[in-house]
């Protein structure tokens, strides 16, 4: 038996696959993530309230969706419902975050993948033709940065939300500006998908598949709307039939974490069959974004792939159509008065237990806390990059059964590997947290 | 001025990384050569500058870590977790250690270590970046001016909120209450630190109406203190800006409310560092 470890960069986080076959014929494909965070345990004893400023630091990627989580999971088990000014606001946030993400994970981390006969190192390498992909990419990703720092506080560990609401509303004067930065990214994000869209049909050509994996239940918690805050959670067929839809409340019926040996992740699984979450899941859930730019995206995306969609390197075209709706959702949201009213309801302390879930740029994020004296007992966090470790798995051994052949090991086996991880946009710190 | 960089990530949330691609503006000013996030190269070239960030946590980090020391001119530790173990640091209280060694019995992976590192534990440190993590301004700070930053000394002076003679009485918990956005934390009865923080940040978190929880790390004068000497600071603040009894203040500072924060603290007594190499 021989095996293959093959290091990944361009990824959040440290992981690496390792493929063992005989000859020609491929015996399994993982996915290991090699880091540990623990936070499950060290915020055992924690004040419970204090836990939206201490779970950012799972991950500086998507720590906007573990804070908001978090206040989250503290509402249920104390009861409160917070007014809709301060949902607002974190869904400016949470908005920010996904515009960051979107952008960061197509044009950092897969856009290097696509161009020429094998791709490019990074952003910084395009050829002189596309110099100006990398700095227009980075404003993009600054800007969803820049929103977060405004509805959330701090740039990277936002401190805004808190049981209940928030501390305080957004300046007129600020999100106004906000707004008009809003504007004037839009269409530089979308030129930007445009290029990715070619420089994709140029791939696609170049390696005849977007993927050959057969299509898997999809998992997502996003409702038509404010379609990003974290509705119920849903999970579709390959058909695209609804199987269930439960609050968080409910999640370990439907949705089981199983541990495996050679990660530090646990995976998930839908009555023991494989899963998707992240944005192809969420566009095969949505019938319609309902903003008029990404509608069109979406059009011309379904036009060409169907719907729902299943080749996994399709994840990456619906991570653009998500950023340009993240960026026409904020304008319209921001275009409110943000300043006042009210932000925020009391609430009496009490022993409990509460789940909290946002719909992460990964996929649904789940918090489950028990509160006792105040402080934390247990705590829980099921992560969106567990939903998709299996199905990971499964691509990367269709990835490594087309490239390890009777002739030998193609070359283009490690970059196939590189985009089907990418696709999947894994985030190892929250997989580990 | 043009010399190369590089980023080594150890054991931390990438926060700091996100921070650095906020500042764009090093783009063109110096090469980047090694950065697994957004790079793909193989190892890491001879670089003039290695900014470490993350904790020396697992036995791959401390591999790692040895390993690009020695290809580098110079080293900047960024962030809280590479400087006193951040966040992280909380897996070393006893009963969380335990918890986290009963379920790390996964096989073919790097094992966590005994007890969590800063880097300066492990290789040189030529300056200190500190801060969870440290905004895109510090970032272009360390990476161009090498001499001549200096930032102010607290996150008080960077704050901006207006004090007061109110004298409060009762301490609030951080998440209670309505917090007015102009008056000083300290005089609406919040336990903020950022008197004693070090500045450079803005205050981001004070101006959104939230407390200080010092990831900044201590100001020139604590730096090389014990953390009971920097607690005394903290309690003379509270004792001559409010009526809170001194002991709800004591007891408050080494709870686990601030605790999880303040732990940041510790390595700093415990290796003394050089206050002009701290940003």
């Amino acid at each position: 038996m021989a095996q293959l470890t093959i290091p990944l960069s361009r990824i959040e986080g440290h992981a690496r696959v390792t493929i063992q076959f005989v000859g020609s014929r491929v015996l399994s494909a993982h996915f290991q993530a090699t880091e540990m965070r623990g936070f499950e345990h060290f915020v055992l004893g924690a004040p419970a309230q204090q836990m939206p400023v201490i779970v950012p630091r799972i991950c500086g990627v998507c720590s906007t969706a573990h804070h908001v989580a978090s206040v989250k999971a503290l509402e249920s088990a104390y009861g409160v419902t917070p007014p809709p000014q301060a949902v607002r606001i974190r869904e400016l946030m949470m908005l920010g975050q996904l515009i960051q993400n979107q952008a960061t994970s197509l044009f950092i981390f897969t856009m290097p993948d696509l161009p020429g006969s094998e791709g490019v190192p990074s952003l910084f390498h395009f050829d002189s033709a596309d110099s100006e992909i990398a700095p227009k990419a980075l404003q993009v990703r600054r800007g969803g940065t820049r929103l977060i720092t405004l509805a959330g506080g701090q740039f990277i560990h936002p401190v805004r939300a808190v049981l209940g609401g928030v501390t305080s509303g957004l300046a007129r004067q600020r999100c106004d500006a906000m707004r008009q930065e809003m504007i004037d990214l839009l269409p530089m994000a979308e030129e930007l998908l445009e290029r990715y869209w070619e420089l994709f049909a140029g791939l696609e050509d170049r390696i005849s598949t977007l993927g050959d994996d057969t299509p898997t239940y999809y998992l997502a918690a996003v409702s038509p709307g404010h379609a990003y805050y974290g509705g119920p959670i849903r999970v579709l067929a390959p058909n695209g039939e609804e199987q269930a839809a439960f609050e968080a409340d409910a999640y370990s019926k439907y949705l089981t974490e199983v541990p495996t040996e050679g990660s530090y992740s646990d995976g998930t699984l839908f009555r023991d069959e494989l899963l998707r979450a992240n944005s192809l899941a969420r566009l095969n859930m949505l019938p319609e974004l309902g903003t008029p730019r990404a509608e069109y995206w979406m059009q011309r995306f379904r036009q060409d792939w169907g719907y729902p969609a299943h080749a996994i390197l399709l994840f990456d075209l619906a991570r653009g159509i998500e950023l340009v709706y993240a960026i026409e959702r904020a304008i319209e949201l921001l275009r409110r008065d943000l300043s006042n009213g009210d932000m925020r309801v009391a609430h009496v302390p009490r022993d409990g237990e509460g789940w909290g879930v946002v719909e992460a740029p990964r996929g649904p994020l789940i918090h489950h806390y028990t509160i006792r004296e105040g402080l934390v007992e247990e705590a829980r966090f099921v992560i969106p990059t567990q939903h998709n470790i299996f199905a990971i798995e499964r691509a990367l051994r269709v990835a490594a059964e087309r490239y390890i052949t009777p002739q030998g090991i193609s070359l283009e086996l490690e970059r196939a590997v590189g985009r089907v991880v990418r696709a999947f946009d894994p985030c190892i710190a929250c997989a580990t947290h | 001025m043009t010399h190369d960089f590089a980023v080594l990530q150890l054991s931390g949330c990438s926060g700091c990384e996100v921070s650095l691609l906020n500042a764009e503006d090093w783009i063109g000013q110096r090469q980047l050569r090694y950065m697994p996030l957004v790079l793909t190269s193989d190892d890491l070239p001879p670089v003039h500058t290695l900014l470490v960030s993350g904790a020396v946590y697992t036995e791959d980090d401390l591999y790692r870590l040895t390993k690009a020391a020695k290809r580098a001119e110079q080293i900047i530790a960024v962030g809280t977790c590479a400087i006193s173990g951040g966040v992280a640091n909380l897996g070393t209280r006893e009963q969380a250690h335990r918890a986290l060694f009963d379920d790390v019995e996964r096989r073919h992976l790097p094992r966590i270590l005994p007890k969590l590192r800063p880097v300066d534990a492990v290789v040189p440190v030529t300056r200190y970046l500190p801060g969870c993590p440290p905004t895109p301004e510090l970032f272009m700070a360390a990476l161009f001016e090498e001499d001549g930053f200096k930032p102010n000394k607290t996150v008080c002076q960077d704050c901006g909120r207006k004090k007061t003679r109110d004298r409060p009485s009762t301490l609030l918990c951080s998440q209670c209450g309505e917090v007015d956005p102009d008056i000083c934390l300290i005089n609406q009865g919040y336990l903020c630190i950022g008197s004693s923080t070090r500045g450079g940040c803005g205050a981001p978190c004070t101006r959104a109406g939230h407390p200080c929880v010092g990831c900044r790390g201590p100001s020139n004068g604590f730096i090389s203190r014990s953390s009971e000497q920097w607690f005394a600071a903290i309690e003379r603040v509270f004792a001559k800006m409010t009526d809170i009894p001194p002991e709800q203040i004591a007891k408050a500072l080494r709870s686990p409310e601030l605790a999880l924060f303040v732990f940041q603290f510790a390595d700093y007594a415990a290796t003394p560092r050089d206050v002009d190499k701290v940003l």
